[in-house]
């Protein structure tokens, strides 16, 4: 719990410190990813599933948004609706997907995302195709900087207590017996296929709308948004920053949107100097860097601990 | 018509035969070892490009087919003995995310030494032109493609049912703890089954360079067929693999005469007829 | 008296192996009816058969007057039926509370809104689980990981788990299986205590156990029934002799 006190009032202070730090465009990247890499925890950190399919839900909904702004419809109609879609899309990918377990799931996710993938790509005339969704225009109460800021921190706030409050209900204590001990928990009465697909859902409809948000950074969506590339970048962002808490994938989202950025202005071809990072941490970082910060937090505790009982042992002597 | 159905056909058969060779290596990968190989696709692009310089230093195609997919197997060899080793008692995410590493890594060296545009690799001067068929005229190369590749398929057959290391691999698939109780040194094993797989994936991509000619990407759209020739086929199905393999390039081959913007797609079409009629795969048990 | 289970004519094939063959059985509300056998009778299959894990080849399982046989498993705790493992089976990086919390919660919630409450919202749950774990005597370790725990009180943990269902049937599959001497005793005397308020069937391979709580005893043997009767019928059956020494 008080883990959890410290990390939102961090979280806070980001928000409002954040701006200073990072363009305009980056932060508000940073919190809608944020969003994805929190949601997609759900299901990999605390379901314990690893979908690699992700991108599918953030680039189907970043079209969908994208169209109906262009449609002339008003952004609050825009994002319910392609978010409700990620819902539905998910349900029925979901449906077929937690049948299989393991490798089959994985490559079953990986595949529709490439299903999806080419569906945008060949579907042209709507979609953009190969140029992505261009055109789409910001409604002019986000126009400026300064509110564009305070309308996706909203969102990012709305997106992040709502998926607490799922963490802290029944449903995430479910989410962690399935992760721990599936057989058990259907012993106990829990249909596991049922709660598995509960799971899937909600990290790909906070996906989803985290993908209708990202239309708005660029006026655009460009195809490769639902890449299965990008679905290994979301993977690596929740892992980077650690499944084993709540906001743990929020420093990692940080941390490689941050890199990425430096990297891609310097080198046209920094992916190479992603994936070293990505190798490296893999095999001597497993923890994600919110372990690493916890680690190096006892360490230092247990030191200042060790100290403070010494001072003891020596006011002791010297009474 | 005919011609053009037949020849197509044709053309989807060789494709499929391509996709047979990558998605066995894929497949003896997932089944032995339990990993998802992310970076199968790199390594087929890597054999592609390899064949592409061989060929021109040394001025022979048939040595570059010889030497690109040995080269690939070093590279497979230097991923499994450094990195994925590590790795076979953490969670899929990390296997997964390590070998994505690698295809990165492995896909911008490509392009930092070949380049970002494409290139195309001809077929030698006694595998060029034509042959008539009686009622077709058919590209040489296309034809021994697919004589090769079906030889190729025979041969590993053979080697699975007929040799002791075969045997060990299908075991191996049946039930992993099995090679660990039979006494069997299983590093070794899964270097060579990591090994033999990245073979195939460079026989593969050295081979499909004439035909569909040499693109940095190439790596990164070969993936996903594998993974649905896996999906399709049932995990773990060598002889799945196969057939599934086969069935997705003739399908990609027929979509081309009737619906060509939609060959990429009909792949995928595929794979949602198999799990909503036959969830397990096509000769899956599990 | 009331028939709580019924089984008719339970079977089970694996090719041409029937593991188990033509079972019949039923149990008696308020009552502890075993089932034993040496090695390889087929126990195991006719509890996982019971309990939703493996669908029978042929025969039927009645609970209640209804029909059960192949429910899924998770279904039968819904229904009052609940089973412990012969292995250790907990949620292993879960507190002891959360282990137990989550399995009352699962047969007690009514609708699916509930699932996104606080889980601060249910006292009445919070006070059930904290009663079974001092049934179970794991008080003092209520909020320590289920892996923290020594075997035996991990043996406890899962009956607390199993008990959280509130069933008006145990199945219990050898709960006595690899544990010390001193702990045997210990959940001997649970079971027994269990069998004021439950109605268990015991799957057990030690003959002295059964002989002293059950009140009825099925023998299997090679997958069929071969004797059935209280304690002193069975001590003194010719049939069970012969099949414990391995004799025709």
């Amino acid at each position: 719990m008080m883990k959890n006190k410290y990390s939102f009032i961090a979280l806070i202070i980001f928000l409002f410190v954040g701006p200073f730090l990072f363009p305009n465009a980056t932060i508000a990247e940073m919190l809608i990813f944020g969003i994805v890499a929190i949601s997609t925890n759900i299901m990999l950190g605390y379901t314990g599933m690893l979908s690699f399919g992700q991108a599918l839900f953030f680039g189907t909904s970043a079209y969908i948004s994208g169209l109906m702004l262009l449609g002339g419809f008003p952004l609050f109609l825009a994002i319910p609706v392609a978010t409700f879609g990620s819902f539905i899309i998910s349900l029925f990918i979901g449906y077929f997907c937690v049948k299989r377990e393991g490798l089959y799931f994985i490559c079953l996710t990986f595949a529709f995302n490439q299903m999806f993938y080419f569906i945008a790509y060949v579907w042209h005339d709507v979609t953009g195709g190969e140029d992505g969704l261009v055109g789409v225009e910001r409604p002019a109460y986000i126009d400026t900087q300064l509110t564009f800021y305070i309308f996706t921190a909203i969102m990012f706030l709305f997106a992040v207590i709502a998926l607490y409050k799922i963490v802290t209900s029944p449903l995430g204590l479910i989410f962690k017996l399935i992760r721990e001990n599936a057989s058990r928990a259907e012993a106990i009465g829990y249909n596991v296929r049922f709660y598995k697909l509960i799971s899937f859902s909600i990290a790909s409809t906070f996906t989803g709308l985290a993908g209708s948000l990202y239309v708005l950074i660029h006026s655009m969506v460009p195809i490769d948004q639902i890449h299965w590339l990008k679905s290994g970048d979301i993977i690596f962002m929740t892992l980077f920053g650690g499944v084993g808490s709540f906001l743990g994938p929020l420093i990692g989202v940080v941390g490689y949107i941050w890199l990425s950025d430096t990297f891609s202005i310097i080198w046209a071809r920094w992916p190479l100097i992603m994936g070293v990072i990505f190798a490296i941490v893999v095999l001597y970082f497993r923890g994600g860097v919110s372990e690493l910060l916890e680690n190096l937090f006892k360490k230092y505790k247990s030191i200042s601990k060790k100290t403070e009982h010494e001072q003891n042992i020596k006011n002791r002597k010297l009474n | 018509m005919t011609f053009l159905i037949i020849s197509q056909i044709l053309n989807g058969l060789g494709l499929g035969m391509l996709y047979a060779l990558v998605g066995v290596g894929l497949t003896l990968i997932l089944g032995v070892l339990n990993i998802p190989n992310f970076a199968h696709g790199v390594l087929y692009a890597l054999g592609a490009y390899l064949a592409f310089t061989i060929a021109n230093l040394t001025g022979s195609f048939y040595f570059a087919m010889f030497l690109s997919p040995l080269l690939v197997v070093l590279v497979g060899f230097l991923l499994e003995s450094q990195g994925v080793r590590r790795l076979y008692h953490a969670h899929h995410d990390y296997q997964l995310l390590f070998l994505f590493a690698c295809a990165l890594i492995i896909q911008e060296i490509i392009i930092i030494i070949w380049g970002p545009i494409g290139f195309s690799l001809l077929p030698p001067p006694s595998l060029s032109g034509a042959v008539d068929l009686g009622f077709l005229i058919y590209p040489k190369y296309r034809l021994v493609l697919i004589c090769f590749a079906l030889f190729m398929i025979v041969c590993l057959y053979l080697f699975l049912t007929k040799t002791n290391l075969g045997a060990i691999l299908r075991a191996g698939i049946e039930n992993r703890d099995m090679v660990k109780v039979l006494g069997i040194n299983v590093n070794v094993v899964f270097l060579y089954t990591f090994g033999l797989g990245a073979y195939l994936a460079g026989l593969a991509g050295a081979l499909s360079a004439p035909i569909m000619g040499l693109t940095p990407s190439m790596g990164l759209d070969i993936l996903p067929i594998c993974f649905v020739v896996v999906v399709v086929a049932g995990l773990g199905s060598i002889p799945g693999a196969i057939i599934a393999g086969i069935l997705i390039g003739l399908s990609q081959g027929a979509a081309t005469i009737w619906f060509p913007e939609a060959t990429n797609v009909v792949i995928y079409v595929m794979m949602g007829l198999t799990i909503i009629f036959r969830p397990q795969g096509l000769f899956g048990v599990r | 008296m009331n028939k709580i289970l019924k089984i008719e004519n339970l079977t089970k094939n694996f090719g041409s192996i029937s593991a188990v063959s033509n079972v019949n059985l039923e149990v008696e509300e308020g009552t502890i009816h075993s089932v034993i056998g040496p090695n390889g009778a087929g126990k195991s299959t006719f509890f996982n058969m019971i309990s939703g894990v493996i669908p029978p080849s042929n025969g039927s399982v009645h609970y209640k007057d209804k029909d059960i046989t192949g429910f899924e498993s998770y279904k039968l705790p819904h229904m009052g039926i609940a089973k412990c493992f012969q292995i250790t089976n907990v949620f292993p990086k879960l507190t002891v509370r959360e282990n137990v919390w989550a399995s009352i919660f699962s047969c007690s919630h009514k609708s699916k809104i509930d699932l996104f409450k606080s889980m601060n919202d249910f006292k009445t749950i919070d006070k059930d689980t904290e009663n079974i774990i001092s049934d179970v005597g794991l008080s003092h370790k209520i909020d320590d990981k289920a892996e923290e725990l020594s075997h035996g009180q991990q043996r406890m943990l899962e009956m607390a788990i199993t008990l959280g269902a509130k069933p008006d049937l145990l199945l219990l599959d050898e709960p006595t299986q690899g544990l010390a001497p001193e702990a045997t005793v210990e959940m001997t005397e649970l079971i027994r205590k269990l069998s004021k308020n439950y109605t268990i069937l015991l799957i057990e391979h030690k003959m002295h156990i059964v002989m002293e709580i059950s009140k009825i005893i099925t023998v299997l043997n090679f997958g069929e029934k071969i004797e059935e009767g209280t304690p002193k019928q069975i001590k003194n059956s010719k049939k069970v002799q012969d099949a414990y020494l391995g004799r025709k």
